[in-house]
């Protein structure tokens, strides 16, 4: 307690930093006087009197010092002290200082800024009570493909089992949603009952639904995202009068999700799956599974569960469905599955970075310390300890580290500002990143971590070995090879080792990149415009009746006829999802060969005769309209594309993609076949392929070319894909076809929103999502090869530097300016080389594991149909 | 020493206070008396004495000393303590080897 006190108070005399000599020389100086007269008293000579009292008291600096020690901490003033003195030995070089401060700055900012990334998607916990309880779940194919679950299995999941607190579905998709200050497109999700206790979260404004929102043809209600109350919605306070058109249907506002709540993520209005009838069939695999997990039952429990839930369902129903198991996987890790792997390589890149650093500065440091050795032998001449050495090494790197950790923190705050920019869109969680506290911890860790380092490297290299032989050795002779060269020798290996490794890396995916880049989609993207719309019908009912079908066809046509009228328009064309960019919205199924079998009645037989594989093919199911395969440059390969005869009481016709050709009719003519594909849209007529146009990658440029079905959206209507765009080709400027197009959209169908973009642009946005590791790791290959060129360069300078005199004596001796040449050159190239090949037997058993596990994520990312990232 | 010093005499200054050691001492303890400030600075901190300016006999400003509760209370149990070990210390001296068992 006392000494704690005393501690405290020396703490702050230090810190306060008074001079406490003042008053002691004052008191001093009223000790000798009073004793002088006392000795005066006693008879002495004043002289004398005052000597005798200087006696009696002592040496006055030795008691000032004495003072002054007891007054401080004096281990910490010499820390400071040390400080200063580094402070001041950088200052001196600053060259040295800058290059060694820039260069930590580099690594320790990268570091922290894709470490903030780390922590926000893959670290952080989600933001619902008891997080590790959610999972997702899935019905499993026998061949282990996982899928969502159809209508009644999700029910019986729902009822059957006892390791749940609550189990629900949920699905979302873009639609148009008006009643706010504007129409806009934006997610919606259907909800079953439990979903919003199974996330643990309730509306922080209004209420859950009710009973009698929750049956079909109940009161339709709604939820709104925090987001879209501010933005549409003005963050009214009273919901009462607030309704929503979407779907076809009106709905009362009933709650607001509080702020921060984003799941499915980008959601902005859930609505309950209760209210409309749900498909009997147990293979529509429509809805997305989420469960909360009773106290104290364990993910293999649940699993299990589940599981005997699914064989029951595959007993009892045998070949009707196609489960015969269930998945379940926590909801965090469902959520970053796709990413893990990526962010664990960048953050194994950006580690790499901060190595070479660290072993540039360590070079830095060994040739200063060598530098320093003459100095250091003075020191310890002088009586300088180990401790105190090491302790005047760590005082030098930690100032280092310090200014290049708070540069770097600076540089991170800096990039975390601009990752979003890079960043893909579909990386989940990314709005939480921040430089936050664990962030900040990382940082200071990783500086701590590199100055502790740094400075017992340098120390060590400085006491090692007899620092007398330094002193005596002076400068001439002491050129001596030595130590310190080959170990920088093996500090720049090891850094052109890494360096290799990152560059490897960013080589192998700079080539995916080009070839991605450099891949034929299958038509012409040029002079593209592309306008995604949302028809304000019900999309995804299945009771659609045929007049509201026809409105929309007209409504279409009549628009595409006005849009094609624009001067400088070429052509115009219509297609149910924007290829490539948008391929992931095109559904896909199964459909029927007819062929002289009668089409079936009702969607139940469908699915009976279904279950002859050679009457089955598997297609993307895609609308389009007449001029689509013209405008967008998909070329005819054989029969003919829509044309004017085709309308809605013609024989409903098709056009196939080549692949689709050749792969389920490889040895007879696709053209003429009658199919079956009313699955997609609820519209049992059958459809007959009429053509065969070229292929298109319309899943994306990495992907094989997808086999589609085409179907006239005059006879089919738009129904079956959820985000029809139209496509216009035009060499006029863009923003004036736009703006006329604005207008006439804003006349014909003034609550339907549009996206207005071009095909170039739509492309982009597809590519960032590929192009962030590319660019990310990229940079980190720059900057570490920028470093290992300084620390090669350091090397050699420093070793030529020190053999300047054996240098002139060579010379001096006969050799030739290229025998000089020669031998400076090959010791840079022997490390070089040296390095490479380390680097290059590393990268060789480092890319073997990525690709390994990229072949693992493509096949996971697209067995579930997630859209890949990269 | 120095604490009791102040509870005997009071406030008192460095100079005072090394005079009233050297005398009581009956001068055996002549010590360099500048010893003594690193000393009072020491007891200073932890809180056992307290400092103010003052006048002193020859009207210059001196420093003067004074026990603070918590060194009052110091100076009781090291007197404690210390009034222990010299009776234990004391016990040593006056047994005589007859009087051992």
């Amino acid at each position: 307690m006392r000494s704690l006190r005393r501690f405290f108070t020396r703490l702050l005399n230090l810190v306060t930093g008074q001079s406490p000599d003042a008053r002691l020389t004052e008191e001093i100086e009223g000790h000798i006087a009073l004793q002088t007269e006392e000795n005066l008293r006693a008879g002495l000579s004043p002289a004398e009197a005052r000597r005798q009292a200087m006696l009696k008291f002592g040496g006055v600096e030795g008691v000032k010092e004495e003072y002054r020690g007891e007054r401080g901490l004096p281990f910490v003033e010499t820390l400071l002290q040390d400080m200063r003195y580094a402070m001041r030995t950088l200052r001196k070089n600053p060259g040295f200082t800058a290059i060694a401060v820039f260069t930590l700055a580099l690594g320790i900012g990268a570091s922290t800024a894709i470490f903030s990334v780390v922590d926000a998607v893959l670290l952080r916990a989600l933001p619902y009570p008891k997080p590790e309880k959610l999972l997702r779940l899935w019905e499993k194919a026998p061949d282990g493909r996982l899928m969502n679950l159809a209508d009644p299995n999700l029910d019986d999941f729902v009822t059957e089992n006892d390791t749940f607190t609550d189990l629900a579905g949920y699905e979302h998709w873009l639609s148009s949603v008006s009643g706010g200050s504007e129409p806009v497109r934006v997610n919606i999700a259907s909800v079953s009952r439990g979903f919003f206790k199974a996330l643990g979260v309730e509306p922080f404004r209004g209420r859950a639904f009710a009973a009698d929102e929750l049956q079909v043809h109940g009161a339709p209600a709604a939820i709104v995202s925090h987001s879209y109350w501010q933005r549409s919605l003005g963050g009214a306070d009273g919901l009462s009068n607030i309704h929503l058109k979407m779907e076809g249907a009106v709905y009362s506002v009933v709650g607001v999700m509080p702020e921060g709540f984003d799941y499915p993520p980008g959601v902005a209005v859930w609505i309950p799956r209760e209210l409309y009838p749900e498909l009997p069939s147990r293979t529509a695999h429509n809805w997305r599974g989420l469960g909360r997990m009773r106290d104290g039952v364990t993910v293999a429990q649940a699993r299990a569960n589940l599981s005997a839930i699914a064989r029951r369902i595959k007993e009892e129903y045998g070949k009707e469905v196609d489960l015969n198991d269930a998945a379940v996987v926590p909801l965090a890790d469902a959520m970053v599955g796709d990413v893990r792997a990526a962010l664990l390589t960048l953050l194994g890149a950006v580690g790499l970075l901060l190595l070479v650093a660290c072993a540039n500065v360590a070079g830095l440091l060994v040739a200063r310390t060598s530098a320093r050795r003459k100095e250091l032998a003075v020191r310890v001449a002088l009586g300088a300890g180990r401790g105190r050495l090491i302790q005047q090494f760590l005082a030098e790197s930690f100032s280092l580290s310090v200014a290049g950790g708070v540069l770097g923190v600076v540089i991170a705050i800096a990039a975390v500002k601009a990752l979003p920019a890079i960043l893909p869109a579909n990386l989940p969680r990314q709005e939480g990143m921040t430089v936050n506290t664990s962030v900040l911890m990382f940082a200071f860790a990783a500086i701590v971590a590199v100055a502790v380092s740094l400075g017992l490297f340098a120390a060590w290299r400085a006491i090692t070995g007899d620092l007398q032989e330094a002193m005596i050795a002076g400068s001439r002779s002491y050129t001596g090879a030595g130590t310190s060269t080959r170990l920088r020798g093996f500090l720049v290996i090891g850094e052109i080792a890494a360096t290799l490794v990152i560059l490897v890396g960013a080589g192998l995916l700079g080539r995916s990149f080009l070839q991605l880049i450099s891949t034929n989609p299958g038509f012409i993207g040029n002079n593209l415009i592309t306008m995604e719309f949302s028809l304000p019908t019900p999309q995804w009912q299945q009771g659609m009746q045929d007049p509201d079908v026809a409105r929309q066809i007209h409504l279409v046509e009549d628009t595409l006829a006005r849009l094609r009228a624009i001067p400088g328009v070429e052509r115009v064309g219509v297609a149910g999802a924007l290829p490539v960019a948008a391929g992931d919205n095109l559904a896909d199924g199964n459909f029927l060969i007819l062929n002289g079998t009668k089409a079936p009645a009702d969607l139940s037989e469908f699915s009976r005769m279904a279950q002859n594989p050679a009457q089955v093919g598997r297609a993307y199911y895609c609308v389009a309209g007449e001029e689509y395969f013209r405008t967008t440059g998909i070329p005819l390969i054989r029969g003919r594309v829509f044309g004017d005869q085709d309308d809605w009481n013609s024989p409903n016709v098709a056009v196939i993609s080549e692949t689709l050709a050749r792969q389920r009719w490889p040895n007879q003519d696709a053209i003429g076949q009658v199919i079956e594909f009313g699955n997609m849209d609820g519209n049992l007529k059958p459809v007959t392929v009429v053509g065969i146009v070229g292929d298109v990658r319309a899943n994306g440029l990495d992907l094989p070319p997808s086999p589609i079905i085409y179907v006239d959206f005059r006879q089919r209507g738009m129904k079956a894909n959820s985000s029809p765009t139209i496509v216009m080709r035009s060499a006029a400027p863009e923003g004036q076809i736009v703006s006329a197009s604005r207008g006439i959209f804003h006349e014909m169908a003034p609550d339907v929103p549009v996206k207005f973009s071009t095909f170039r642009d739509e492309m982009s946005g597809w590519l960032a999502n590929r192009r962030f590791l590319l660019l990310v790791v990229g940079f980190f290959a720059a900057a570490a090869l920028a470093l290992a060129a300084v620390g090669v360069y350091g090397v050699v300078a420093f070793s030529v530097a020190r053999r300047t005199q054996e240098i002139g004596v060579r010379m001096a001796l006969g050799a030739q300016r290229s025998n000089v040449l020669g031998l400076v050159l090959g010791e840079g190239a022997r490390l070089a080389l040296l390095g490479v090949a380390i680097g290059i037997a590393v990268s060789f058993a480092i890319t073997r594991l990525i690709s390994s596990c990229w072949v693992w994520y493509w096949v996971k990312a697209r067995g579930l149909h997630f859209s890949a990232w990269p | 020493m120095v604490l009791k010093t102040l509870d005997v005499l009071g406030a008192q200054h460095g100079y005072g206070i090394a005079r009233r050691i050297e005398q009581i001492s009956g001068d055996l303890l002549a010590v360099n008396q500048g010893t003594l400030y690193p000393v009072l600075l020491k007891l200073e901190q932890e809180g056992a004495i307290a400092s103010d300016w003052g006048a002193s006999e020859n009207n210059r400003r001196a420093r003067f000393y004074r026990l603070t509760k918590e060194g009052r209370k110091q100076l009781q149990v090291e007197t404690q303590d210390w009034e222990q070990t010299a009776a234990i210390i004391g016990r040593f001296f006056e047994v005589k080897a007859e009087d051992l068992p």
